[in-house]
């Protein structure tokens, strides 16, 4: 029966979980073909569309005189910098998941293989899923990057390895980090230090980002000099220790053909790509046991204090009095209070998936600190034009946060729910009400994120009151479709079977709801923009305006009222069966 | 074979498992019973080498499991209460994995695995994938895989859970078969009549303290209580929850 018995478990782990994912991918591409085609061609459509925009982005840049290269290197270094962060934080919560919780981590540790074997499988698979997206993403830019500087092929060549060397950084600070957070933090603390570290970051990219006031004066007299003032608050990307430094001149330098340089910033970081690897890949996994032993068998980290044993041990009293959250919505009287209770459930699961929402607080921090700063630009952006393409571009920013928000958080509401129908699906609460209740849920918690923004960016931008009203109109509108997209989706293709919600979101109807959240909101931002009447220079006609409006409301009835509507018939179904 | 030496597991101010010290010689089926969060399970997880104790050793075969991880895992097999198993690998696929991982020869793992495929009747789920399979299926291939490699130890957690009562005789059979050959198996169970039926010794453990070990016979004259095992199992365990009530600042366990 065995082949090669004497192969080392590394190899028969990576064996065996490749063999595992060719057969998802075989299974998808017979099973459900019109899946598989359909993700591939978003894929690829995603891939030729954002080469485009980086390619027009980048040439636009370009065609400033003088300034041109200056401002692609800035940009690549800032991007670069920030997807490095991006990438760290991603990483931290993807070693974490994966070293100390994950059944396969279990059932190989109870097994002949070494700690140190074990470890440095989960980091390979830990490094794969934090960073195919980082590939994703950067793989266009680079290209449009060597399209627009005219680079020959060995550029390209020479990016792959380059970002194949440069992902292996920020895994291997991330599953230390992982460690550490395991050894010492507890769920509470760790949720604790999460929202700190995201306020703080939101305070220090809102204050350290602002640009520095200019008259228009100055930019007509020193451009250089004003260019390098608003460029001063981007030179933290240029900290020569910062990996992403690294890797943005050895790109930067052999498309400009200083070979030396480059190749000295490649060995720079492959050098330190070498020593960290060797150092995780040698000496980290034995610690993996220990910090996953703390992880099960720690209580509260407060529990070394006095203060927090007290408060421990006072909780324990009355365990079962009301906490705080079903205070609070109880005060909501005129909701159920078996709906409420659904509620309270929902949000403390939600509570609870600190890693999951860790990410989420990340994009939408950003776009929170990025919006605040247009305040600074408030005198600058004199121009409608830019002042109009900023909002629109604002409410597509804030609706793709909030599709990818609904897509991972509110469609696998169902199949987890499913699960459990011996609860909800025989109490008198009833399953389309549970699904009913859960869709107005999300809307409202998504509403108070999602219309917090677009009223701060339109207070930002000093819009009028009539303006604010059509931006806070349009993403309301938005936020209950794409609710009741994810919701309704999430009931007509369930999956019973998982427990996993984020594997749940990347079957068929998972992506199909990304699919489709981001082609309703491309389209919704174009029909809303042609249509406004303040966009054009004033010969748009009331009529286009309205057809405009009407199309958004009707797009928005069918991608979102239409699935919500065709989910809650097939579980009144369920109920019945 | 098994040994437990003074054994104490905490959680934060919580002692899951309490200075539990027990030895289970070669080729003795060794029942663990308890009520629900009595620290059985936790016991096995630190058995298992999957849990640090907070003090105290367990060794099998003379391995201590912190120390000699390795040494004391080639020598054991460990069927977890909801076993994890590779959904898109076939049966036969994840048999031969084990096999490999366990280093076994070639001619060895064909034996082995034909002969309990064929008593667990596996024979038409080798080539179906593993995601495909009903509960009690996944069940015997989880107990196949870990007999495959003809442990020295084998530790079971609630292994009955989910096999019909066929497959369960089957089971019944070969640890019965195997302890004669030598093999020790140490099974933590709420079936009290797999522990009557099939045991040589039981232990009850109740808040994480070894409340009463020995034969069946000797735990009837422990409790005072004749006939079947469950009487003597809840007069043990009453005993020791008045007794435990009697101190006001009884540790609670959590974990069983």
């Amino acid at each position: 029966m065995s082949k090669d018995s004497n192969a080392s478990p590394l190899r028969l782990l990576v064996q065996v979980n490749s063999r595992q994912m060719f057969r998802r991918f075989h299974s998808a591409l017979t099973q459900s073909p019109a899946w598989f085609f359909l993700v591939l061609l978003f894929t690829g459509g995603y891939q030729m569309l954002s080469f485009w925009l980086f390619y027009r982005g980048l040439r636009f840049v370009e065609t400033f005189p003088g300034l041109g290269t200056l401002l692609t290197e800035r940009l690549l270094f800032v991007l670069f910098a920030f997807l490095f962060i991006l990438l760290l934080f991603s990483s931290l919560v993807i070693s974490y998941t994966n070293f100390f919780r994950n059944r396969e981590t279990m059932f190989l540790s109870s097994l002949p293989i070494p700690r140190e074997t074990i470890f440095r499988w989960k980091f390979i698979e830990s490094t794969l899923l934090a960073s195919w997206a980082f590939v994703f993403l950067i793989a266009p830019l680079l290209a449009a990057f060597g399209l627009t500087r005219g680079v020959s092929w060995h550029f390209y060549a020479l990016a792959v390895l380059l970002v194949g060397m440069f992902v292996v950084l920020p895994a291997v600070f991330g599953a230390w980090f992982a460690m550490v957070l395991a050894r010492y933090l507890d769920r509470r603390s760790f949720q604790i230090s999460i929202i700190v570290t995201g306020i703080s970051l939101l305070a220090a990219v809102a204050f350290l980002m602002q640009p520095e006031p200019l008259t228009d004066e100055m930019l007509e007299i020193r451009v250089l000099a004003v260019l390098d003032q608003m460029l001063v608050q981007t030179r933290f990307a240029q900290f020569p220790l910062l990996p992403s430094y690294w890797l943005s001149s050895s790109v930067l330098n052999w498309a400009e053909g200083a070979w030396s340089t480059a190749i000295f910033f490649a060995l720079v970081l492959l050098s330190n790509v070498l020593f960290f690897g060797f150092v995780c890949l040698t000496y980290t996994g034995q610690f993996l046991y220990s910090a996953a032993s703390t992880v099960q068998s720690r209580s509260s980290i407060f529990g070394q204090w006095k203060w927090g044993l007290k408060s421990s041990r006072r909780g324990s009293e009355n365990q079962m009095a009301l906490g705080g959250l079903e205070r609070f919505i109880g005060w909501f009287r005129w909701i159920k209070p078996d709906s409420r209770a659904l509620i309270v459930k929902d949000l403390r699961i939600f509570w609870r998936d600190t890693t999951q929402w860790g990410q989420t607080l990340v994009l939408f921090g950003l776009l929170a600190a990025y919006i605040i700063n247009l305040r600074h630009f408030s005198t600058q952006l004199t121009n409608t034009f830019w002042i109009n393409t900023v909002s629109f571009l604002n409410l597509g920013a804030c609706s793709l946060n909030l599709a990818t928000l609904t897509t991972r958080f509110v469609f696998p509401q169902f199949s987890l729910e499913g699960k459990r129908v011996w609860i909800l699906g025989l109490a008198p609460l009833g399953l389309v009400r549970a699904v009913k209740m859960k869709f107005l849920l999300a809307c409202i918690a998504s509403l108070v994120v999602t219309l917090g923004l677009i009223l701060l960016s339109c207070r930002m931008l000093k819009m009028d009151f009539f303006r604010l009203c059509f931006f806070s109109v349009a993403i309301i509108v938005m936020t209950f479709t794409l609710n009741g997209l994810a919701v309704g989706l999430g009931t007509m293709y369930p999956n019973f079977r998982e427990e996993n919600p984020s594997k749940i979101v990347s079957g068929f109807g998972g992506t199909f709801c990304l699919i489709v959240s981001f082609f309703y909101i491309l389209i919704s931002i174009g029909l809303l923009a042609y249509g406004s009447p303040w966009v054009s220079s004033g010969d748009m006609s009331i009529t286009t305006s309205i057809i405009c409006g009407g199309s958004f409301l009707a797009l928005s009835v069918l991608v979102g009222w239409l699935p919500f509507y065709l989910g809650l018939k097939k579980v009144a179904n369920f109920e019945q069966t | 074979m098994i040994e437990l030496v003074q054994l104490v597991k905490r959680f934060g101010d919580l002692t899951a498992v309490n200075d539990l010290s027990l030895t289970v010689p070669r080729g003795e089926f060794f029942a663990v019973l308890g009520p629900n969060a009595a620290g059985k399970t936790t016991t096995i997880k630190m058995l298992s080498g999957l849990l640090r104790p907070s003090s105290g050793q367990a060794k099998i075969a003379g391995f201590d499991v912190q120390t000699h991880p390795m040494e004391a895992r080639k020598r054991m097999a460990y069927v977890p209460d909801f076993p994890f198993l590779y959904d898109k690998l076939t049966t036969a696929e994840f048999l031969r994995f084990t096999g490999q991982i366990f280093r076994m020869e070639e001619k060895v793992m064909l034996r082995n695995s034909d002969e309990l495929i064929s008593r667990f009747n596996l024979e038409p789920y080798l080539k179906k994938s593993i995601e495909g399979l009903s509960h009690g299926t996944r069940q015997r291939v989880a107990i196949v895989s870990a007999l495959l490699h003809d442990p020295e130890v084998i530790i079971l957690d609630e292994p009955m859970v989910g096999l019909d009562p066929h497959h369960a005789r089957v089971l019944k059979d070969i640890l019965k078969e195997k302890t004669k050959q030598g093999m020790t198996v140490f099974i933590s169970t709420h079936q009290l009549s797999v522990a009557e039926e099939m045991a040589d010794r039981i232990s009850i453990i109740h808040h994480g303290r070894l409340v009463a070990l020995g034969t069946q016979e000797e735990l009837r004259r422990q409790s005072g209580v004749d006939g079947a095992l469950e009487l003597t199992f809840l007069a043990l365990t009453a005993a020791e929850a008045n007794l435990v009530s009697d101190h006001t600042h009884a540790p609670v366990t959590h974990a069983s």
